[in-house]
C-alpha cells in the first residue's frame, strides 16, 4: 500500500462514514458538522484524482457556501438549533434496508463493465494533463473555448469545442437564481403595514 | 334562299311573342300594376309577328309568281295546283296519270313547300326528337291569319281588361265563405303575358314540322287555355271550367298518343316532309312514306292487304319493303283525330267549351273561337295525306254530329256569350264534316273564314258585355243598336257572314254577292252534295248540314235581334250602357271588313286558291272505290264542280228562311215566343240541358269513379289501416321487452363497468399520499425492481 | 454492453479487492455509490426539509466523485472535471433556491417538517 493508496482509504472512509452519519444524525446541527465532513473528505479524494481546481472549487463553493447557506436555513426555520423532528424507527430500518440493496446494486452494475473501452487507454496516464494534476490553466482555457488537451482539430469541427457558452449560460443563470431566491425569500410585508 | 327568308320571318313571328311573355310575366314587379307597358309591349310583339307573316305571304307569293292564283289553270284545264307541287311532281310525271287532263303539260311552277329542321332537341335511338318547320301556302295563311286576328284581339283586350288596371279590384262574382267580396290586386299585366304565351303556342303549332313538335305545342296551347280560362281564378265557376277544358283536352291527347306511337313504331320518324339532314342526306317524310296509286289509295300489298311504306319522291324504298297492317293505319289516324276532337270541341268532347265561356272574353274570341279550336282542325288539315277512308267517314260523321247538336242548344242559350260558343261548335263541326267528305279546301276555307267572322262576333258581345256592365243574359238587353250603333253594325256584319246569307247575281250572272260565311260554308254543303251523290247510304252527311245551315241562321238573327233590336227589356239596363272606346271599336271595324270580304270570289277567290295552293296529291281527283268492294267514294274536284250550283241554291233557300223564322219570332210581336216555349217544353228543357251530356258523363264517369273511391277509401280504412295498426301495437307490444331487455341487461353492463373502474380508481386513491419522501421510497425501490428484473431477465 | 460482466456472483474477486482500498478507477466509483445511495436514503427518510437538502447535495457529491474518476482514469480528459464543475455550481444555485422555497414552506406552516406538506393526497 503506497502513500497514495492510503490517503484514499483515509478519505475515502471519511466520506463514506460522514454520508452515512448525515443519514443516522436525529438533529439538523449534527446532520450539517457531518455533512462538512464529507464533502471535506470529498474535496481530498478530488486533489487526490489531480482535478486541483475542482476540489479549490468544491471546498470554496461547498464547504464556505452552500453549507453557510444551509447553516443560515436552519436557523432561520428551526425554532431551535436542536430541534428534533423524529422519524420512525421502522421508517429508518426500511430506509436502511432499501438504501443497502440499491447500494448492492448499484455496485453489482459498475463492477460488471469494463470501464477501459480499448488497450491503448488501458494506462492510468492516459491523459497526460489529467495525469499531471496541471489542469488550472487548461479548465481556463476550454472556459474561454480552446481545448489544450485534445486535438480536435482533426477532424475538421468548425464549431468552438470548448465551453464558452455553457460557461455563459450558467453565469447568467446563476444570477438569475440568486436574484430568485432573493426574492422567494423576502420578508413579507403583510397587509397595510 | 326564299325557303330562308320565310324560315326567318316566321321564327320571328313565332318567337317575339315568347320574348314578349318572358319580360310580361314580371310586369307586376318591376312595373306598376296601373300600367300599360306590358299591353303595349305584348300588341307589339303579335303586331310585328303579323307583319313578318304578312311579308312572308307575299315573298312567297312572288316567288312562284302567284301562279296559285292563276286563274286559267285552275278553272278550265283542270291542271290541279298539286300537279305543280314540286316534291310530287317527279313521282306524277313519271308514271302517265289516267286523267285524260293530264295530257296537257302540267304548268311548271317554283318551289312552294318548304321544310327542314331549326334545331335538334335530343335523339333517342333511331328518335329524333327535333323543332321542324314546315312551310306551306297553309302554313302562310294561318300565320297571316293568326297573327291578325290576334293583333285585334291584344287591341280590343286592352280596354277591355282595362278594370284590373289597379292596385286593389273588387270582384263581384267571387265570394268569400263569409259573403263578401274577393279583393285582390289587378293582374292585366298577366293577362298580357298568358295571351303572349298563347300566340307563341299556337304559331309553333302551325309552323310545326312534325307531328310530335305539333304535340309539344298542342299541349302548350292547352295550358294557355287552361290559365286564360281560369284568369278569375277566384270564382269557382271559372276554376272548374278551367279543369273540365283541361281534363277533357287530356281524354283527347291519350288518343293522339297512340297515334304517335303507332306512327313512329312503324315510320320512324315524325317529320311531315322531307329534310335534309347533318349529312345532306334527305330523309323522307312521313307524306312521302305513304305511297297512294294513281286512283288515289294507298298502296297495299297484294297478299297480306297491308300497306306498303315507300318514298313518292325518289322512287327508292327507305323503309326497306317495311309494310304498316291497314288497321293500324286507321288506329294512327283515329288517335290523331281523337286529339283534334278534343281540341275542337267535337262530340263527344264538346262540353268543356260553353264551360270555358267563363275566361275574359277576348280570350273567348281568341282562344276558344278563332286559334286553338281551330288547331284541331287544322291538324286534320295538315295531317291529310296520313287518313284513308274509314278514318275520314269518322271524322265526317263527327262533324255531323257536332254540328247539329251544338245548333239545337244554341237556340234556346240564353247568355251571349253560350250562343256563340254552341255556334263555335257547330261550325267546327261544319269544318270536321268537310273535311270527311274530301273537302279538304272546302273545311280550311270555313276555318279561316270562320275565324274572322268568330272573333269579330265574340269581340262584339264583349264590347256589349264591356257596355252593359258584365251584364251577359240576352233576355235583359234589347234595342241595343242605338246606344252601340259600330257594335251593332259590325255584329250583323258578323251575323250575315255565318249564316251564309247572300244576293244571288247582283254582280254578274254566274256570280253571288255575299259575305265570306256564304262561299265557305256553300263549299261544304257542294262536298257533302257530291259525296252524298256517290255514296247515297250516307245521305245524312248532306241532309244534317242542309238543316243546320237553317239553323244557323236563326239562332244568328235571334241572338242580333234579342239583343240589339226591339225595345229595351231592362231599362236600368238600358240607360247605363254606352258605346264602347275607340280601342274597342277599331278592332270590331277592322275584323268586320275582313269577316265581310275576305273569301270574295268564293272558291275561285284568292283566299280559297291561296289555301288549297299546297293541297295534298290525291284530293283533286278523288278516291274512286274498288267496284263492288262496298268502300265509299271520295268525290274529286269535277264532281263538287259539277254540284255546286245545286248545293248553293238550297244552302241559301236554308238560310234564308231560318232567318225569316227568327224575325218573325223575334223581329217582330207577331209570334209569341214563350208561348211556343210553354207547348214544346219538352224539347226545349232538353236542349236548355245542352242533351244531357254533362248528366251523362256525371253517370258514366264521376259517379262510377265516386264509388270507385268510395270503395277504395273503405278498403283503406279497415284493412290497410287495420295492417298498419296492428303493426303498429306488434311494434310496441316489441318494443316494451326491448326495453325491459335494455334496463335489465344492456344498462347493468354499462354501470357494472363503469362502477368497476370507479371502484378501482379509488382504491389506487390510497397510493397518492402526498408524502414526498415515500415518493423518493418509491422511486427507489422502482430503480432496484427495475435492476432486478434486468439482471434476472438478461444474466448475460 | 457486451463487456458488461455482472460481478455479484462471477467476480469471485469481490471481497479481495475491496479489503484492499487501493487508488483505482472501482473505488472511487464505490465512493460516489455510497455517497449517492447514503443522499438517497437521506432524502427518503428525513422529515426535516432542510435534511432532504442535505440529501440532495449527497446525491450531486456522489455524482462529481464520478466525473473526477472518469476524468482521472479514462481518455475523458478534461471533460469530467469540467461537468463537475458545472455540477457544483448548479447545486449552490439549487440549494439557494431550495432555501429560499425552505423559508416559504416554513412561512405558511410554521414547521419544516415536510410530512405535513401532504396537499397532494389523493
Amino acid at each position: 500500500m503506497n502513500g497514495e493508496s492510503f490517503l484514499f482509504t483515509v478519505f475515502a472512509l471519511a466520506t463514506c462514514l460522514g454520508a452515512i452519519a448525515v443519514v443516522f444524525s436525529q438533529t439538523v446541527v449534527r446532520m450539517a458538522f457531518w455533512l462538512v465532513i464529507s464533502l471535506g473528505s470529498t474535496a481530498a479524494l478530488f486533489f487526490l484524482a489531480n482535478a486541483d481546481f475542482v476540489g479549490a472549487a468544491q471546498l470554496l463553493i461547498y464547504v464556505g457556501g452552500t453549507l453557510v447557506l444551509l447553516v443560515f436555513g436552519v436557523m432561520l426555520t428551526a425554532s431551535g438549533p436542536y430541534l428534533k423532528i423524529a422519524t420512525s424507527p421502522g421508517e429508518i430500518v426500511m430506509g436502511s434496508c432499501v438504501g443497502l440493496l440499491f447500494l448492492v446494486v448499484v455496485y453489482a452494475s459498475l463492477n460488471g463493465v469494463n470501464w477501459r473501452k480499448s488497450p491503448a487507454a488501458a494506462t492510468e496516464n492516459s491523459n497526460p494533463v489529467v495525469a499531471t494534476g496541471k489542469t488550472l490553466r487548461p479548465i481556463g482555457l476550454s472556459f474561454l473555448g480552446s481545448r489544450p488537451d485534445q486535438d480536435l482539430t482533426s477532424d475538421g469541427d468548425t464549431l468552438t469545442p470548448g465551453y464558452l457558452l455553457p460557461f455563459e449560460i450558467v453565469s447568467v443563470h446563476l444570477l438569475v437564481v440568486l436574484i430568485g431566491a432573493a426574492y422567494l425569500a423576502r420578508a413579507k410585508r403583510r397587509a397595510g403595514e | 334562299m326564299v325557303g330562308e327568308t320565310l324560315r326567318n320571318l316566321l321564327m320571328i313571328a313565332w318567337l317575339l311573342p315568347l320574348a314578349g311573355f318572358a319580360v310580361e310575366i314580371f310586369g307586376g314587379f318591376w312595373g306598376s300594376r296601373k300600367s300599360r307597358v306590358a299591353a303595349w309591349m305584348s300588341v307589339g310583339c303579335i303586331g310585328i309577328g303579323f307583319l313578318c307573316s304578312l311579308s312572308a305571304l307575299l315573298i312567297w307569293g312572288n316567288s312562284n309568281s302567284w301562279t296559285v292564283l292563276d286563274h286559267d289553270s285552275h278553272d278550265e284545264t283542270h291542271v290541279d295546283t298539286d300537279h305543280a307541287k314540286p316534291a310530287d311532281a317527279l313521282a306524277t310525271d313519271t308514271h302517265p296519270s289516267p286523267d285524260s287532263h293530264t295530257s296537257h303539260p302540267p304548268v311548271v311552277r317554283g318551289k312552294t313547300v318548304y321544310s327542314g329542321t331549326l334545331y335538334y332537341l335530343a335523339r333517342f335511338g333511331s328518335l329524333d326528337i327535333s323543332l321542324d318547320y314546315y312551310i306551306d301556302s297553309l302554313t302562310l295563311v294561318m300565320f297571316t291569319m293568326v297573327t291578325f286576328i290576334a293583333t285585334c284581339i291584344h287591341l280590343f283586350a286592352m280596354g277591355y281588361m282595362s278594370e284590373e288596371l289597379t292596385e286593389e279590384l273588387v270582384d263581384h262574382s267571387a265570394h268569400l265563405s263569409n259573403g263578401h267580396h274577393v279583393h285582390r290586386p289587378g293582374r292585366y299585366y298577366r293577362f298580357f303575358a298568358f295571351l303572349s304565351l298563347f300566340c307563341f303556342s299556337m304559331l309553333g303549332l302551325v309552323l310545326a314540322g312534325n307531328i310530335f313538335q305539333v304535340f309539344i305545342f298542342w299541349e302548350l296551347v292547352g295550358i294557355c287555355s287552361f290559365l286564360l280560362i281560369g284568369f278569375y281564378t277566384e270564382r269557382k265557376s271559372a276554376c272548374n271550367a278551367a279543369n273540365k277544358a283541361f281534363i277533357m283536352n287530356r281524354v283527347g291527347d291519350f288518343g293522339f298518343l297512340i297515334g304517335l306511337m303507332v306512327l313512329w313504331t312503324f315510320f320512324g320518324t315524325f317529320r311531315f316532309g322531307e329534310t335534309v339532314n347533318d349529312t345532306g342526306e334527305v330523309q323522307a317524310g312521313l307524306f312521302q312514306m305513304l305511297a297512294r296509286d294513281e286512283t288515289g289509295n294507298v298502296l297495299r300489298d297484294a297478299a297480306s292487304g297491308d300497306v306498303k311504306i315507300g318514298a313518292v319522291t325518289t322512287g327508292a324504298d327507305p323503309g326497306g319493303n317495311r309494310t304498316i297492317p291497314y288497321s293500324l293505319l286507321v288506329v294512327a289516324g283515329l288517335g290523331v283525330f281523337a286529339g283534334c276532337v278534343g281540341k275542337s270541341a267535337q262530340f263527344p268532347l264538346q262540353t268543356w267549351l260553353p264551360d270555358a265561356m267563363e275566361g275574359p272574353t277576348p280570350v273567348s274570341a281568341l282562344v276558344h273561337s278563332a286559334t286553338m279550336v281551330a288547331a284541331g282542325v287544322y291538324l286534320v288539315g295538315r295531317f291529310y295525306p296520313m287518313f284513308v277512308q274509314e278514318v275520314l267517314l269518322t271524322i265526317a260523321y263527327v262533324g255531323c254530329i257536332t254540328l247539329f247538336m251544338a245548333a239545337t242548344i244554341a237556340i234556346v242559350a240564353t247568355d251571349i256569350k253560350k250562343v256563340l260558343a254552341y255556334s263555335t261548335i257547330s261550325q267546327l263541326g261544319y269544318m270536321m264534316l268537310g273535311l270527311g267528305v274530301f273537302g279538304w279546301g272546302a273545311g280550311l276555307f270555313h276555318l279561316i273564314t270562320h275565324a274572322f267572322f268568330k272573333s269579330l262576333m265574340f269581340l262584339c258581345s264583349g264590347s256589349v258585355i264591356y257596355g252593359c256592365h258584365h251584364e251577359q243574359e240576352m233576355p235583359k238587353m234589347g234595342g241595343l243598336w242605338r246606344k252601340m250603333p259600330i257594335t251593332a253594325f259590325t255584329m250583323l256584319v258578323g251575323v250575315i257572314a255565318i249564316s251564309g246569307l247572300a244576293i244571288p247575281g247582283l254582280i254578274g250572272l254566274s256570280s253571288v254577292f255575299a259575305f265570306s260565311g256564304f262561299f265557305s260554308k256553300d263549299a261544304v254543303v257542294a262536298t257533302s252534295l257530291a259525296f252524298v251523290k256517290d255514296n247515297p247510304s250516307h245521305f245524312l252527311l248532306f241532309i244534317v248540314p242542309l238543316i243546320t245551315a237553317g239553323i244557323t241562321a236563326f239562332y244568328m238573327f235571334r241572338l242580333w235581334f234579342y239583343t240589339f233590336a226591339g225595345k229595351p227589356r231592362d231599362q236600368h239596363l238600358y240607360d247605363h250602357c254606352h258605346e264602347s272606346p275607340w280601342i274597342m271599336t277599331g278592332p270590331l271595324l277592322a275584323l268586320s271588313f275582313f269577316a265581310a270580304f275576305c273569301a270574295i270570289g268564293g272558291e275561285d277567290g284568292p283566299l280559297y286558291r291561296l289555301i288549297t295552293g299546297d293541297q295534298p296529291a290525291h284530293i283533286a281527283h278523288g278516291i274512286a272505290a274498288a267496284a263492288g268492294s262496298g268502300e265509299i267514294t271520295l268525290p274529286g274536284h269535277d264532281a263538287i264542280h259539277d254540284v255546286h250550283g245545286t248545293a248553293g241554291t238550297l244552302a241559301l233557300i236554308a238560310a234564308a228562311s231560318g232567318t225569316c223564322l227568327a224575325w218573325l219570332l223575334y223581329g217582330t210581336t207577331l209570334v209569341n215566343v214563350a208561348e211556343i216555349r210553354r207547348q214544346l217544353s219538352g224539347l226545349h228543357g232538353f236542349l236548355v240541358d245542352k242533351w244531357h251530356f254533362d248528366e251523362m258523363y256525371d253517370a258514366l264517369f264521376v259517379k262510377p269513379a265516386h264509388v270507385v273511391g268510395q270503395g277504395c277509401a273503405w278498403i283503406d280504412k279497415t284493412v290497410f289501416d287495420g295492417i298498419i295498426h296492428a303493426s303498429a301495437k306488434i311494434m310496441i307490444f316489441v318494443s316494451k321487452w326491448d326495453k325491459l331487455f335494455d334496463e335489465a341487461v344492456v344498462d347493468g353492463f354499462v354501470n357494472l363497468l363503469g362502477n368497476s373502474t370507479f371502484a378501482f380508481g379509488r382504491s389506487l386513491r390510497v397510493i397518492q399520499t402526498g408524502r414526498l419522501r415515500q415518493y423518493v421510497m418509491f422511486i427507489v425501490v422502482g430503480v432496484v425492481a427495475l435492476f432486478a428484473i434486468l439482471f434476472t431477465t438478461f444474466p448475460g | 454492453m457486451t463487456g458488461r460482466r455482472i460481478g455479484l456472483i462471477q467476480n469471485s474477486k469481490f471481497l479481495l479487492v475491496r479489503s484492499s482500498m487501493t487508488a483505482d478507477l472501482n473505488s472511487y466509483l464505490f465512493v460516489g455509490a455510497v455517497l449517492f445511495v447514503c443522499g438517497v436514503v437521506c432524502m427518503a427518510t428525513k422529515r426535516n426539509g432542510i435534511g432532504v437538502l442535505m440529501g440532495v447535495e449527497l446525491v450531486l457529491n456522489g455524482a462529481n466523485v464520478n466525473f473526477v474518476a472518469f476524468s482521472r482514469y479514462t481518455d475523458l480528459g478534461l471533460d469530467g472535471q469540467v461537468f463537475s464543475l458545472f455540477v457544483i455550481v448548479l447545486a449552490a444555485a439549487e440549494a439557494a433556491v431550495a432555501l429560499a422555497i425552505a423559508l416559504n414552506f416554513y412561512n405558511n406552516h410554521l414547521t419544516i417538517d415536510v410530512d405535513r406538506a401532504n396537499k397532494l393526497k389523493g
